[in-house]
């Protein structure tokens, strides 16, 4: 399973693709993208690690536990942006009628809620495959 | 010619069907479901594109110009979330069937637990 | 402030409930299951509440994110919609109270905190089916739900049920794909996803495009009746529910089954007018189908020898009798199906309950083996009797108001046919559970049994099904006259059939 080509080829790319997901989570608002696909982009990098470097790994299972409780820290992060609306007055998920400041078009800080909630979809989506791919790579370790 | 995606899409999803029904693998079945899905996604970008339209992202530079209806995008995001996280569930299970059985053929499946009982 | 918010808030608790129990339960089972019962128990007076709102001050609605409809996405609280709240939430509790107590011997005690999760993710997505009044959301919360029940199926880990979830799973998918396609269909001829719009806007689009329509209905309702095992896409129901555990198999049979019934309920008197669909074979392929479920779901019922079998064969039978109700299209038959979807969820659950009690204890699945039990475990065989009765239709049960109501709809629909097949399917009921019951109680057993302590909350959520069952057949008024108006108001708004 250890190919030099392949670990050190995963490690040349393992940071552009975790920027590139992390600029798609950022810039969902304002450019096609948002949080599923940058999301799906970050967890593919760590996977790709997990792959290049070993399933049998320790830090396989660390990634594993520590990405159940991300996911459930996005999900919850989500609901309390949601609930923030309300706090303040207006309706569940509102945005700019519940006073978050739209600012400018075309800027990473604008749209209100809608980067805080596409960065919770993005740790969400991230790390729920991470614990798909744990959960069926442990499977496999299992049968054997 | 827009009704060409149509028909298109129908195609495809009756052959996505016709998989899911037919085949007695199970992978080939996830196949045939993700062959499904994705005809209803074609079919509804069919419906939101316009001619010429351009992505419809406001930004102070915008002009008004035909965008595509952004909608049916977003429905399609969600339908592919919502099937990869079914595809997911599924290949979790065939996996664990398959360390039971040795085999991800349900015919074969449905023998071996009829000899057994 | 929760007066205002309390739709988003009865879906949202479910779910929060689950992440919690995600993030905290692996380590502290206790607070998991503490937790669980917390919420689906907070959920359960919220749902009450809505009820009571809707009684005070007539239908009301939400807008998520200030968004009003077409753009915003719409939930929306009738009588009808109030009354399979509380039947999903009530019934979702009392099953988790049984749970709480019995799942420990029976999974895998790696796997309980997923359970707790699951559970109520599904109650979150079952209540989110039932509130909603868009498609697309509808078909989102729809999709969470056939997740969830097939983990629940699976949760386990035994390969009979991990088949059962795939074959479940697979079926499902089949179906939700279908009611996806039909959705955008929709979408295309009308060009709105709330389910208000699309009804102001179908007449305009069928005279545009009647093949569309038709075939967007099509659908919609052969998606919806695969996922709601309307006979002859019943197939993957009995195994699923066979072999899933006791809880696992009563919420299934009780409460997912019927979610997508209400899906067809708004479907069928929200979405298209009465008169359109009048006008097309739909109504008598509906009685058609749900005449032969039925009888061969009782007849395939009295063939089998595993009691848990033959309670999902009696879910498939029992299915037919509310798509009757809906398909006779008159105002009884209607009241009859909406309590039968309520009745029904009490009687299954208190006869998978009871069942899966009895299995426990005596170790044996077979119908012979119960014989006797009654003696060595009363309470859980006066359950099973109670339920027994209720499904037969005996007078002063539950189970007799809606099929008494669905009689009433037969005739009012000038259908005498359908009085018949009421008459015979009870019999055919009565072959299949009363023989259970007799054996339980007066024959000697086969297997000697020791006598174990049935856990509390057992106890108190079998005597509540119990106590609701009676209630509810003596005291019929109570929900008759909360969903009767709405229902006389659909079928006058399209001048009635």
């Amino acid at each position: 399973m250890s190919d030099i080509i392949v670990q050190v080829v995963t490690r040349m790319m393992i940071p552009y693709l975790q920027l590139y997901g992390l600029y798609i989570i950022l810039f969902g608002h304002n450019s096609p993208g948002g949080g599923f696909a940058g999301g799906t982009v970050i967890a593919s990098s760590l996977i790709l690690y997990v792959l290049a470097f070993g399933i049998d790994n320790e830090e396989l299972r660390l990634s594993g536990s520590v990405a159940r409780i991300v996911e459930s820290c996005g999900a919850l992060a989500y609901v309390g942006i949601g609930l923030a609306g309300i706090l303040l007055g207006a309706n569940f998920l509102s945005n700019h009628s519940a006073g978050f400041p739209l600012g400018i078009p075309g800027r990473v800080f604008s749209g209100g809620t809608i980067v805080l909630l596409t960065v919770s979809i993005g740790l969400k989506v991230a790390s729920t495959m991470i614990t798909l791919f744990t959960n069926v790579a442990e499977k496999e370790g299992e049968g054997e | 010619m827009d009704n060409l995606f149509y028909a298109m899409a129908f195609v495809i999803f009756l052959t996505g069907f016709w998989i899911m029904l037919s085949h007695a693998n199970l992978i080939k079945k996830i196949i045939g479901m993700n062959i499904m899905e994705s005809a209803v996604f074609l079919f509804l970008v069919a419906i939101g594109y316009v001619r010429d339209g351009s992505a419809p992202i406001v930004t102070e530079a915008s002009s008004a110009i035909t965008y595509v209806n952004p909608l049916p995008s977003a429905l399609i995001l969600t339908g592919i979330v919502v099937s990869v996280s079914v595809t997911a569930f599924a290949l979790g299970l065939i996996v664990r069937l398959y360390q039971h059985y040795g085999t991800v053929d349900v015919d074969e499946i449905t023998r071996m637990r009829s000899e057994e009982q | 402030m929760i007066t205002a918010h309390i739709m988003p808030l009865t879906i949202l608790l479910p779910l929060v409930g689950a992440y919690i129990i995600l993030l905290f339960g692996s380590r502290h089972k206790i607070l998991a299951r503490n937790v669980a019962l917390a919420t689906a128990g907070v959920t359960f007076a919220m749902v009450c509440f809505i009820t009571y709102l809707v009684s005070a001050h007539g239908t009301f609605v939400y807008h998520l994110g200030g968004w009003a409809p077409p753009l915003g996405i719409e939930l929306m609280a009738d009588n009808i919609t109030a009354f399979l709240l509380v039947t999903f939430a009530s019934v979702a509790f009392i099953v988790l109270l049984f749970a709480s107590d019995v799942l420990p011997g029976e999974i895998n005690p790696k796997v309980i905190t997923r359970y707790y999760a699951l559970y109520l993710v599904l109650l979150g997505s079952l209540l989110g089916i039932v509130l909603s009044n868009d498609f697309f959301n509808i078909y989102v919360f729809l999709e969470i739900s056939s997740i969830a029940a097939a983990a629940l199926v699976a949760v386990n880990g035994d390969k009979l049920a991990m088949e059962a979830s795939v074959k479940y799973l697979i079926m499902s998918t089949l179906g939700s794909g279908t009611v996806l396609m039909g959705i955008a269909g929709l979408y295309m001829v009308t060009g709105y996803l709330n389910l208000d719009f699309i009804a102001s806007n179908l007449s305009a689009a069928y005279a545009g495009y009647p093949l569309t329509v038709l075939m967007t209905l099509a659908m919609l309702v052969v998606g919806i009746a695969v996922k709601a095992a309307l006979f002859p896409l019943h197939v993957w129901l009995p195994d699923a529910h066979g072999a899933a555990p006791t809880s696992s198999s009563a919420i299934l049979s009780g409460l997912v089954v019927k979610v997508y019934i209400a899906v067809l309920l708004k479907l069928l008197y929200r979405v298209f007018p009465l008169d359109f669909i009048a006008a097309l074979p739909l109504q008598a392929s509906l009685l058609v189908m749900a005449t032969l479920g039925i009888f061969v779901g009782s007849i395939l019922a009295i063939r089998q020898k595993d009691i848990k079998k033959m309670l999902a064969y009696s879910t498939v039978a029992q299915i037919g009798y509310v798509f009757l109700g809906i398909g006779l299209f008159s105002e009884k038959a209607m009241i009859g199906a909406v309590l039968h979807v309520f009745n029904h969820a009490v009687m299954k659950s208190m006869l998978f309950l009871s069942a899966g009690l009895l299995i426990k204890y005596s170790g044996r699945r077979e119908i012979a083996d119960l014989a006797g039990l009654g003696r060595t475990y009363p309470l859980p065989m006066i359950a099973f009797s109670v339920g027994a009765l209720s499904m037969v239709g005996i007078p002063s049960f539950s189970g007799f108001i809606s099929k008494w109501y669905l009689g009433l709809g037969a005739l009012e629909a000038n259908q005498l046919l359908f009085l018949v097949v009421l008459l015979v399917s009870s019999l055919l009921n009565a072959f299949y559970y009363l023989p259970i019951v007799i054996a339980g109680f007066f024959k000697k057993g086969t297997v000697e049994v020791e006598k174990q302590v049935i856990p509390v909350g057992a106890q108190i959520s079998l005597i509540f099904l119990i106590a609701a069952t009676f209630f509810f057949g003596l005291f019929s008024n109570i929900p008759v006259s909360y969903i009767a108006p709405t229902i006389q108001g659909l079928f006058g708004m399209f001048g009635g059939v």
